[in-house]
Order: structure tokens, then sequence, then C-alpha cells
């Protein structure tokens, strides 16, 4: 009523004089009245089918009455711990090999990416032979082979093969030296080796933002500033005189063999590398294919505007083609970090405990199905969004750069 | 593969035949024929040894991958025990298929050689290329699938599916290449038993006395589950593109949370649902749970990848529709959907290969045994218990023939659709 009230006279705007059924707004609100209804249905019916089930996370805080290997830097017990306990170290190992596995994947594609893209014929037919063949093979079949590989192709423990008494290799991993909190010279608690971690990262970002504004006044004055030397130069002293002002708190650890396993140092094992060495190189063949196809984007004028002003072949490539590739390509190796990190799951089947290997042991062993799927997805999803938030970051820190 | 020599400078009369691709230099740029010596030695110099520093680039590549070539001869022909793959060639290829219903299998073949024959014909022609890999692929498929003392009969229903993909071929290359009434029909007819093949051959293979769903296993399974997945995917997936690109509030929220909670979670983790949470709600085999959840899998990834291409479209085209009159659903079957998916074949694709890469995960924690899991079962036995590489090597070879053959008709897709170029 108020409606009409406000109307100015004149002709009745369409949707008066139209019946219901043949107004746009109308059919919409239908439409999507239908659709709800539609979808309540479906969602009720599924409701129902799994009503008969008992709900609750009541099993998590139990204890969980297994074991799982291969842990690193985590204190657990597998009888007495908690289930919940279990698992969050399940979703630390995923963390552990998806971060190694990024890591490396990054650089390994980077530099075949490159290499595919080589002048020379033999480097780049070697490059799309890797690719091709890692691209093409199911990432399970290829983490499958290098299990085998490190099981069967290495010598066993007995016969360990040892590099100076730092590096030892078996079918139980590689050892390697490790750094290990001690005793300082002045008889320190264990926390200075803390203290010393600190002076470092305090050091590390001194030394970059000297390099910073060293290279903003090369930039500007075009005098010679040495804004690497002088970083790492600042670096080194700070980190080895608090190293010693400290007393010396940090020492290597060498590995050594203690019946069956390893002791001290720092320990690969085959589950742990058969699984990011996969992930490593199946993700990098993916990155490679991105970095070549970021780098036939550019035009090619950036090339010869490099070659005129006289820079090298590796000038041309670390200072003109790919910062600019790179900065190009971090939405899809973004997508394929999110791949790697849902790839993870295939831990099972080289039996690293990771959190889906974790999370089927405890629905194998008390079922709650729906609720263990859901943390799975929940967690899953988590990862994924700190992986996007990361590197969004990183996206804006170099679109910042962009002229 | 596709790459030709890069050849400096060349000379159009020198080349024989000249190619139509060959650019043609202006006279000023061109040389004077040279001698196949003299363009070998310039070929040499530019890619091999360009500089001192390429010329080490060079000899290391040539060192680590001869080194590389001689352990995989070493393995292939001196370490491994391929009687571990050629001893149980039916348990990898066919599972627990039984032996008395075998030509199931080869008429299953020869339909599915005939749908190949049958689309070459339609939308590409045999090249010198595609006949040099399949000559070898056939001879290795006579030799994987003949069996026992029944290598003649294999032998010969092998050679009868290929001579029923040539029939195909021929056939479909009378079909006029021109846009007209005959050429719709025959696309829409190949297209429909395309569409209608999975459940065609699921046919030929259980019906009346067939095989029972838990008898499918071996790579006929991976081959099986591969395309229900696909096409599925498909199906799951233009609904939800144009889902979540709907006006109606309702309709994208739920296409975005669907889409968005599916591309969450591994598919290791759907599987798990299908093996534990879906049987209450849909009951049903094991393997069409495993199909269901293959294809609403895929099927999220199949709509990111459409909504791409409806995304490209400019609004000129929805508003040219609505124009002519066209209401929503003609607009999208006629003008819309024709060229987003057009322009989204190649990521489809991408994913399609995806999808049949993770059909090795399926026997991670279902109990179906596709190539990986007869390949365990292969191992287990004690005879072959040290060959575990030798087996899943010839896994990976199997998977990589069918992911290189995808990628290599995608570009093909892509060239002839000229999809870069619109």
């Amino acid at each position: 009523m108020a409606q009409q009230a406000m109307r100015a006279p004149g002709p009745q705007p369409a949707s008066a004089r139209v019946p219901l059924l043949y107004q746009r707004r109308a059919r919409r609100w239908f439409v999507e009245l239908v659709y709800v209804a539609l979808t309540a249905l479906a969602v009720a019916y599924v409701v129902a089918a799994l009503g008969n089930r008992e709900y609750g996370f009541g099993f998590l805080p139990q204890p969980a009455a297994f074991d799982i290997g291969n842990q690193w830097l985590v204190d657990f017990d597998g009888t007495t711990s908690s289930r919940l306990t279990m698992y969050l170290v399940g979703v630390w190992s995923t963390i552990r090999v998806v971060a190694v596995a990024i890591a490396l994947a990054t650089v390994l594609g980077v530099v075949v990416g490159v290499a595919r893209l080589s002048q020379n014929w033999l480097v780049s037919k070697s490059a799309m032979l890797f690719v091709e063949t890692f691209r093409n093979t199911p990432l399970y079949v290829q983490a499958v082979i290098w299990y085998a590989i490190l099981l069967f192709g290495l010598p066993g423990i007995d016969q360990v093969v040892n590099v100076g008494d730092s590096f030892l290799l078996s079918n139980r991993g590689v050892a390697i030296p490790w750094p290990d909190t001690r005793v300082g010279l002045w008889g320190g608690p264990a926390w200075i080796a803390l203290a010393w971690v600190v002076a470092i990262t305090v050091g590390a970002a001194v030394a970059l933002r000297l390099r910073n504004i060293r290279q903003h006044q090369e930039r500007e004055t075009g005098d010679f500033r040495y804004p690497n030397r002088v970083a790492l130069v600042t670096f080194g002293s700070i980190a080895a005189g608090s190293y010693l002002l400290l007393g010396m708190p940090v020492g290597i650890d060498r590995p050594f063999v203690d019946g069956t396993t390893y002791a001290n140092g720092m320990s690969v094992f085959p589950e742990f590398a058969a699984l990011a060495l996969a992930l490593t190189v199946y993700t990098g063949s993916y990155i490679a294919e991105i970095v070549r196809a970021s780098i036939q984007a550019l035009p090619t004028g950036q090339t010869e505007a490099a070659k005129a002003v006289g820079l090298s072949g590796y000038q041309r490539l670390t200072l003109v083609i790919l910062p600019q590739a790179l900065r190009q390509m971090i939405p899809s190796v973004t997508n394929q970090y999110l791949s790697a990190n849902k790839n993870s799951s295939i831990a099972l089947g080289v039996s690293y405990f990771d959190l889906f290997f974790v999370a089927s042991i405890i629905s194998n062993k008390i079922g709650h199905a729906v609720e263990v799927f859901f943390m799975i997805i929940v967690t899953y999803m988590i990862l994924s969004l700190i992986i996007s938030a990361l590197m969004n970051i990183l996206n804006a820190r170099v679109t910042l750069h962009q002229v | 593969m596709t790459n030709e020599m890069p050849v400096p400078d060349p000379a159009p009369g020198a080349m024989a035949p000249p190619r139509a691709r060959r650019v043609v230099l202006p006279p000023y740029r061109q040389r004077a024929a040279r001698p196949r010596s003299v363009r070998a030695r310039e070929w040499v110099r530019q890619n091999l040894i360009p500089s001192p520093a390429g010329v080490l680039l060079t000899i290391v590549t040539f060192v680590a991958l001869a080194s590389l070539l001689a352990i995989v001869a070493w393995f292939t022909f001196s370490y491994a025990n391929w009687r571990v793959v050629t001893d149980n060639r039916w348990l990898l290829f066919a599972g627990g298929f039984p032996h008395d219903q075998e030509w199931r299998l080869w008429v299953g073949l020869g339909f599915v050689f005939l749908l190949v024959g049958a689309s070459y014909g339609m939308w590409s022609s045999l090249g010198r290329r595609d006949v040099l890999f399949m000559v070898p692929a056939a001879a290795f498929g006579v030799f994987m699938l003949a069996h026992g003392g029944a290598a003649l009969w294999s032998t010969l229903w092998f050679a009868g599916a290929v001579a029923l993909l040539v029939a195909a071929y021929g056939v479909c290359r009378l079909v006029p290449r021109e846009h007209g009434p005959a050429r719709t029909l025959a696309v829409r007819v190949l297209s429909a038993v395309l569409v209608l093949s999975v459940p065609i051959v699921f046919l030929v293979l259980m019906a009346g006395g067939g095989a029972d769903s838990d008898e499918l296993s071996g790579y006929l399974l991976n081959l099986l589950l591969a395309p229900a997945g696909i096409v599925g995917g498909i199906f799951v997936g233009i609904p939800l593109a144009v889902g979540r690109a709907s006006k109606l509030r309702a309709i994208s929220w739920t296409c975005t949370f669907y889409i968005e909670t599916v591309r969450g979670a591994p598919l290791i983790g759907w599987l798990f649902v299908a093996l534990f949470i879906l049987g209450d709600i849909m009951g049903g085999d094991l393997i069409v749970r495993t199909m269901v959840v293959l294809a609403v899998f895929t099927g999220a990834y199949m709509a990111e990848y459409i909504r791409g291409g409806l995304q490209a479209l400019p609004r000129g085209q929805y508003e040219a529709g609505h124009a002519v009159g066209l209401p929503y659903w003609r607009t999208l079957q006629l003008i819309i959907l024709p060229q987003a998916l057009r322009i989204s074949i190649p990521p489809i694709v991408g994913q399609a290969i995806s999808l049949w890469k993770d059909t090795a995960l399926i026997s991670i924690i279902l109990p179906l045994r596709e190539l990986i899991g007869s390949s365990r079962s292969a191992i287990a036995q004690g005879e072959f218990i040290t060959n575990r590489i030798e087996v899943y090597v010839f896994a990976a070879v199997m998977f990589w023939i069918v992911s290189f053959v995808m990628s290599r008709v995608s570009q093909r897709i892509e060239r002839s659709l000229g999809v870069g170029e619109r």
C-alpha cells in the first residue's frame, strides 16, 4: 500500500501488468525455493542414512594403544598418549615432509625449467626427458619404487656405508651430523643455545637490512657499495661473536651405529626419504613446466635488451628473466604447493605415519569414520590455508616492487 | 617430440621436401644451399659447443645421461627378473577375471579400438608418427595379452580388434569434413556412443553370466574406472560451473561450497569415504561407489576449469544470446558452453590425466585390486618376493603410456581447435 502511494502517476511499471509467473524476480524466487527444498531433502536423506551411528569426539582423549614410527622432535608414548596427541604427531609428520618437498621441488623445478629452455640441445632434451617421465607416472608408484630402492638397494645396517664417521648410509636410512646443545665454556644452562639462535636471527635481520640500504645507495649514487659482501661479513661476525661470547653452546653431533639403529646425529628414515623424494621430483616436474611457460611468456625484447646492455648469460637469467618470470608464476606454483600438500597423503603406501595414516589407524580401531574424515578434511584445509596465506604475502611483496 | 631440430637460417631450396610450416626468409637473409655435412657441423657447433662453458655443460650432461642409461640398461637386462611380469600377465592385466569368459575382454577391446579408429577418422587423421607409435604398442599388447597356450587365439583376436580400428577409421574418413547435416549426424552418433562407452563396456564384461564386480581387477580396472570418473566428472562439472556462476545466490553458494569442500581433501580421503561412509548413503557395490567418488571428485576440479572458460568469455556473448531472444538455457547450450568448453579443453585433459594417475591410489585403502594391488599380489608369491622393483617399474610404464598418449592427444586437440587463438 505504501509503495502504491509513493508511486508517481503515469504509465505503470512492467511488473504490475505482467502475471506473477512471468516476472523475472518471482521466477528467481521460485527457482531458488525449489532448489533449496531439493537440497534440504538431499541433506535430510544423507543425515537420516547416517543417523544410526554413534557420534562424538569422546574417543580423542582416550589412550591410543598403537605406536607410530620415524618421528623427530616430538615426545610421545604409543600406549598412553591420547589419540589426539597421536593425530597431532601425524599432522607434524605431514608438515615436515611437505615443507621439505616444497622447498626442494621449487629449486629443482626452477633448475629443470631453465634447463628445458637451454640453448644446449643435450641439456634441454635431458630436462624434457625428466619432465615427461615424472609427470606422466603416478606419484604413488614413484614413491613405492623409491622406497623399494632404498630398502632393497642399500646395504643392511651391519654393512653400513660409513663416510668419514659423519655420514652413514644403509637401508635404515641416512644419518648425518646435526647440531646439538651442550654445556658451554662457562657451564651455562641449556637455554643459552636458544639465546644464540636469537642472536643469529637478529644478525640475519641486520645483515639483510644493511644489504638493502647499500643496494639502495648503489642505485642512487652509482658507486660500488658491496652490499652482498658487507652483509655476509656482518652476519658472519655477529654469529661467530655471539657464539664465542655465549661459550660455544652448540656443537655438532656425529652419528654412530648402535646395534640395529642409528644413534645421535640426524637420521633420515627411508619412509620419509622415499616420500620426500617422490613428492619433490613429481612436484618439481610440474613446477619446471610452469617455469618454462612463464619464461616463454616474457616478451623476447627482455632478453634482447639484456643482451644489448652487455649482460652475460647468467646475469641475463638471474637479473632480468627470472625475477620477472618468478613473479608471474606465483599463483600456479601456489597451486602446485597445495597439490603437494594433499598428495602427501599417499604416505600410507610407504608406511610413513602422516596425518592420514594415523587417522585411518584410529578409524580402523574404533570406527567413527565420519568424525575422523571431518578431522582429515579440516586439517588439510587448514594446512592449505596456511600455504595460501604465506604465498599471498609473498605475492603481495613481490608485486609491490613492480614498476 | 614435436620440436623440430632448430636449423639456423634455413635455405628453402635446400630442404627436401619443403614443409609448409617453414618460414620463407627474405632474400637478404637467405644463404646459398650448403651440403648436409656443413649443416650438421653448424648444428653441433650451435647446440652442443657454443662456448667453453657450454662444452663443459655438454660433457657433464653427457656423462650424467650416459651413466643413467647404463644403470637403466643394467637394471633392465641384467638385474631385473622380468618373469615376475611375464608369468603374471593375466594377474596384472585382468586380475581375477574368469578365464573362460576371456572372449568378453576381446570384444570389449574390439569395441574400444573401434571407437578409437572412428574418433581418429572423424576428427583427425593418422599421421606417420601415430602409426609409428601404434605398431610397437600393438606388438607389446599382443605379447602381454597372449597367455598360456592360447597365444595364437590371442593374436587373432587382437588382429581382429586392429582390423575393426582400421575399418572404423576408413568409414569415418568418408564422412565429409565440412559442416553439414551428414557430419552433424555422424558426430552426434559417435559422441553419444563415446559418452555411453563405459556402461557398454561394463555390460560386455558383466552381463549374462560374465564377471562379477569383485572379479574386475588388474590394469583392466584402471582402464574402466578412469574413463568412468572422467566422463562422470564432466557431467558433474558442467552444472557445477554454471551453478557457481549463477546469479541465484542459493545455487552459487552451494556449488561453491561443494567445489571447495571436495578440493579441500585429497582423493585418498574421499576413497576413505567410499569405503566407510558412502555405503550407508547409497549402498551398491564398492566399485560403483568408487566410480561415484571419482566422478564427484573430478567434477569439482572440472567445474573450476570450466568456470575459467566461462569467465574468459566476454559479456557480449550472453547479451547477444539475450538480444536474439534465446532463453537462458538455450543461450548456455548454443552460445556459451561450446565456447567455454573449447577454452577449457587443455586443463580438462590435464585433469583427466591426473585422474588416470590417481587410479593407482585406489588399492592403497580400498580392497579393490587395480594394477598396483595386482602387483602387490604378484610380489606376495614366494617366488617373486624380491622382485618388487620390477613389478612397480612395469606398472609405472603402463601408467606412463596412457598418460603420454593423452597429453599428445590434448596437444593435437588444442592445435586443431585453435584454442589459444580464438
